[in-house]
């Protein structure tokens, strides 16, 4: 393995992040030797012109933004989450620690890969370098993890960490972890079964920890919410927004079955932020819909055991009741996704209904006043990748309100059936 | 237990029809009513707005709640964009190519359009034919996206016609009335109308008043605004833009009126308020006390190029000093504002421009230099005097460089000198505006072998937009040796997402309705009313002694002697 820079084989491109530096350590100690030199290098050498002979490039920043530590519990997932941060190497330059925990009960022992990556934002700019750790650590090290990170932190930078699988909220090494970071990155909509006893518990660390969450599952619906917050933003229509009688979403399974496997965190995402932006209060929590209404769980059985005929709930706007409903359709659709937001107000014996659905690349609003026709707008907004929710949320600064509320609200709605939806 | 219990057994005074006894009021246990406080209501009235004030404020009904904290930029109503003079340079360099990124970035509505007005023989296809060529020019961002183009070039109708022809603009509410009916945000078709104005600024008038004729100014009360994009220059004196606002303001109100300065939509210019008014650590020092001078410079390396008739009529003064140079000033001394708002923010401006003391006569003479090139070498290519330049008079006393000194007088600013320049065919094309602080007030290091110079604060507008800061520092050695080091800030570096162009964020804060880097009629006429009579006392002096500077130098030896005069000199970009 050879220790130290890298020289391109080809001239570099603007906006491409190049492999400058890779070399590998066995302690910490080592590891910060490594980053040491990277640090100390004030150019890197290059051929820019394609002409076998190497030129001196400047090197205007590294790592100016913050820390970022991604806990990949799998090699793949691992190696998913480090191309999407080269990505963003020009944009964001930060530390970049991935470490993935293996054999727990072995011996302890650390292998550390240490690279660093460019990007030259024109051709004849300095560049930006942002340095990788990828930490792989076994026995008591890796449920140490904090312990591990700890010391690889560049100081006073904030520190975020990428939790990109289901975390175990309420470990004793989640909580040291979450102790030490101003912000969570995590993605509601991949965790196992519905998702929902995994959203109350990050609500409940929400709580706990002064962190800031951003939920990949939500910030990927910001095109639902700016198309649903354009309709209350046509004057006629404000005064139905605080009036709102029923919020229905509905949502794709593979099959008729798929409900009780199927993550819903991210249509359970869009009743809680209309819910939390007009401040209504839950009044009954989600349970499993029957016809005629929803049915009380019985005995041990959680109330969210069996979302297949969908989920309702109970919000309270000042006096009014505010229905919720969640439910599945079959689709061809990647199973979680809304499929449509439908909205029903009722203001001084005038009926509004609205209806949002979305397709790849736009959002589709329809509104129907008294059921007259009175609206229909497309939204070009495509889907957002993960580069791009990446960027969102490590661009945000301190805790978005706007995430308190649906998140708190959410997990009001799940209430106590999340307890036996542990299962599911 | 006992402080949250006790309030709830305790009748407040506020309820005098149920007199209740108050514990420790009533130790003997005889009824007597609680004393009434002097505030206590005392009739029915009083008692209903006393109940009211206690109700919990109800939320604002005219704000919506779901737009708060809305991450994504917000996208306009849907809307058509009239543009006039849709050939024209402007339209075909700046405007379309603007439009094209937004669409491209999904910045616009799904249900927008374009009609593109103009008089020569185009149809929609030749006319987006055009455009294509333009934008494979013009873009910022090249290759073009294929799908993204044609989408947005279905977008585009042409519509012949001149604008001083009625008819044209009655063809206009037809075509209008078609797409609103298409894509109008409401069954019944009333539907948002911008209009650019990228034409010569003498039709102006014409297509205001045009427009103002056939309706096509009345706004809806349930939606359908109308808004008008009037370019620079407003005007060509105090009494022309007077004039103009005046015909401008008998069809449009003030707040449908956005006059485009776009140096105002340059991230560095935006940058300025947040960095003046979003850090802590600048706004302390922003005043007479720690700045010694404020130097503002807009230079160009370009010559007139192809506008030579339309630069004779201007020079540049108008062209430059009483919009772009005068609107970065009043960004540099205004106040903070109460909110972000436009018109708070442009109240701010305006304050400053109103504090500039009007020059006259022999204050214009000292305090203002004009230049005009010569021939000479710019960029190691040998370039033509202004006077032999196309469509310019052998004789012209039209000044194409200017450099002036002002004062802001108030309470922050009194005794600051604000030196402003302007220049075509200087050494290079650079603005920038460079904040020099006063020295250290004692000199501790006065044996070191080089002084350092006084700290300053440079704000690149372009090219390489960013900020420096100067500052000494120790040289590394045994002794005390200070010398002058920066501290480098560049967009291009530090992020690698590009800038907007100006004209992509004007145009689309226009759609949006949020005429914050538009300037204001009273922000217009107030800076025509510090350059009128500067231009005015040049018409009256005798022909100046032109060309005095050669094309590739940084202007007249006057313009140094302008600050010489106060042991200053011009910074070196």
């Amino acid at each position: 393995m050879t220790a130290g820079p890298v020289t391109p084989a080809a001239p570099p491109r603007p906006g491409e992040p190049v492999l400058r530096w890779r070399s590998r350590a066995h302690s910490i100690e080592e590891v910060e030797g490594e980053l040491a030199r990277i640090w100390a290098q004030t150019n890197f050498q290059v051929d820019m012109n394609g002409d076998q002979v190497n030129d001196e490039r400047h090197v205007a920043a590294r790592t100016s933004v913050m820390n970022l530590v991604v806990i990949a519990r799998r090699p793949e997932v691992g190696e998913r989450t480090a191309a999407i941060i080269q990505m963003l190497t020009g944009r964001h330059p930060s530390r970049t620690t991935i470490v993935q925990p293996a054999d727990p009960d072995g011996p302890s022992w650390l292998d550390a890969l240490i690279v660093a990556h460019c990007v030259m934002p024109r051709a004849d700019a300095p560049e930006t370098c942002a340095e990788t750790i990828h930490l792989t650590c076994g026995g008591e090290a890796g449920r140490h993890l904090d312990a591990i990170i700890a010391p690889l932190l560049i100081h006073d930078l904030p520190v975020t960490i990428w939790w990109p699988e289901d975390p175990p909220f309420g470990t004793p090494p989640a909580n040291d972890l979450l102790a030490t970071a101003d912000r969570l990155v995590v993605d509601g909509s991949g965790w196992r079964g519905t998702g929902l006893t995994q959203l109350v518990k990050m609500a409940a660390a929400a709580d706990r920890f002064p962190i800031a969450i951003s939920d990949f599952a939500l910030l990927r619906q910001s095109r639902w919410r700016e198309a649903i917050a354009a309709i209350f933003d046509i004057p006629d229509f404000l005064p139905y927004l605080r009036h709102i009688r029923r919020i229905a979403v509905t949502y794709g399974v593979r099959d008729d079955f798929g409900a009780e496997t199927t993550n819903i965190v991210k249509p359970l995402y869009h009743a809680a932020w209309i819910g939390s932006r007009l401040g209504m209060q839950v009044t009954k929590p989600l349970g499993a819909m029957h016809v005629g209404g929803p049915r009380r769980p019985t005995g041990r059985q959680s109330a969210l055991a069996n979302p297949s005929a969908g989920l309702g709930a109970s919000l309270r706007m000042d006096r009014t009741d505010v229905s919720v409903v969640i439910r599945p359709v079959v689709s061809e659709m990647p199973a979680g996704t809304t499929l449509r937001v439908e909205l029903l107000a009722d203001w001084r014996g005038s009926e509004l209904r609205a209806d949002v659905t979305a397709e790849q690349e736009a959002v589709h609003v329809r509104v129907w006043q008294d059921g007259v026709h009175a609206l229909e707008r497309g939204f070009n907004a495509p889907r957002r990748t993960d580069i791009d929710l990446l960027a969102e949320a490590i661009e945000a600064g301190g805790r978005d309100p706007v995430a308190v509320g649906t998140l708190a609200l959410a997990a009001e709605l799940v209430g106590d059936g999340a307890a036996a939806g542990a299962a599911v | 237990m006992t402080e949250t219990a006790t309030p709830k057994r305790r009748r407040t005074s506020t309820q005098p029809d149920s007199p209740s006894i108050a514990p420790e009021t009533a130790p003997d246990k005889t009824p007597h009513p609680a004393p009434r406080p002097k505030d206590a209501p005392r009739t029915a009235k009083d008692l209903r707005l006393a109940h009211l004030a206690k109700r919990k404020p109800s939320p604002r009904t005219d704000v919506n709640p779901l737009r708060e904290g809305l991450r994504l930029e917000r996208v306009p109503d849907p809307c058509t964009l009239v543009l006039f003079g849709c050939t024209g340079d402007l339209a075909r360099r700046k405007v379309i190519p603007a439009l094209y990124q937004l669409w491209r970035t999904n910045l616009l509505p799904h249900e927008f359009s374009i009609v593109a007005l103009g008089r020569r023989p185009f149809d929609d296809e030749s006319l987006r034919a055009e455009y294509r060529k333009s934008l494979e020019s013009y873009s910022r961002v090249l290759p073009l996206d294929e799908a993204a183009w044609r989408s947005f070039a279905q977008r585009v109708r042409y519509m012949r016609g001149d604008f001083d022809d009625p008819a044209a603009f009655d063809r206009l509410v037809t075509i209008l009335d078609a797409i609103d009916n298409e894509q109008g945000n409401r069954a019944e078709g009333r539907g948002n109308h911008l209009y650019y104005l990228a034409t010569q600024p003498s039709a102006f008038a014409e297509i205001v008043g045009q427009l103002g004729r056939v309706g096509l100014d009345h706004e809806h009360h349930d939606g359908g605004w109308r808004r008008i994009v009037i370019e620079k220059p407003f005007g060509h004196d105090l009494n022309s833009a007077i004039r103009l606002n005046r015909e401008v303001g008998k069809v449009f109100r003030e707040s449908q009126v956005y006059r485009i300065d776009h140096y105002l939509g340059k991230e560095t210019v935006r940058n300025l308020l947040v960095f003046r008014f979003g850090n802590g650590i600048f706004e302390p020092i922003w005043n007479r006390r720690h700045i010694d001078h404020i130097q503002i410079t807009v230079a160009e390396s370009i010559g007139v190029e192809n506008r030579g008739s339309f630069y004779e009529e201007t020079g540049a003064s108008r062209d430059f000093l009483q919009n772009h140079l005068l609107q970065l000033m009043s960004l540099v001394a205004m106040e903070p504002p109460a909110t972000f708002d436009a018109d708070a923010l442009r109240d701010e401006k305006v304050k400053v421009i109103r504090a500039i003391g009007e020059l006259t006569g022999d204050e214009i003479r000292t305090n203002v230099v004009r230049g005009q090139y010569g021939k000479g070498w710019v960029a190691a290519q040998p370039v033509q005097g202004y006077r032999q330049e196309p469509e310019v008079d052998p004789e012209s006393e039209t000044e194409t460089y200017v450099a002036a000194r002002f004062e802001v007088d108030d309470w922050r600013w009194s005794g600051v000198p604000f030196y402003l320049r302007t220049g075509k065919r200087l050494p290079k094309r650079a603005s920038e505006i460079a904040i020099q602080f006063k020295e250290v007030p004692h000199r501790l290091f006065r044996d070191s072998s080089t002084d350092p110079d006084p700290n300053l604060l440079a704000i690149r507008i372009q090219p390489d937009e960013g900020i420096m800061l100067r500052f000494g520092a120790k040289l590394p050695g045994l002794g005390i040796d200070v010398r002058s080091v920066t501290m480098d800030f560049t967009y291009g570096s530090a992020f690698t997402v590009d800038s907007p162009d100006a004209y992509e964020t004007l145009i689309l804060d226009a759609l949006l309705g949020d005429a914050s880097l538009f300037t204001r009629a009273d922000e217009v006429e107030g800076a025509w009313a510090r350059v009128t009579p500067i231009i005015e006392t040049w018409a009256d002096e005798p022909a100046p002694d032109f060309p005095n500077y050669e094309a590739g130098t940084w202007g007249p030896e006057a313009a140094d002697e302008l600050l010489a005069r106060d042991g200053r000199k011009w910074r070196r970009i």
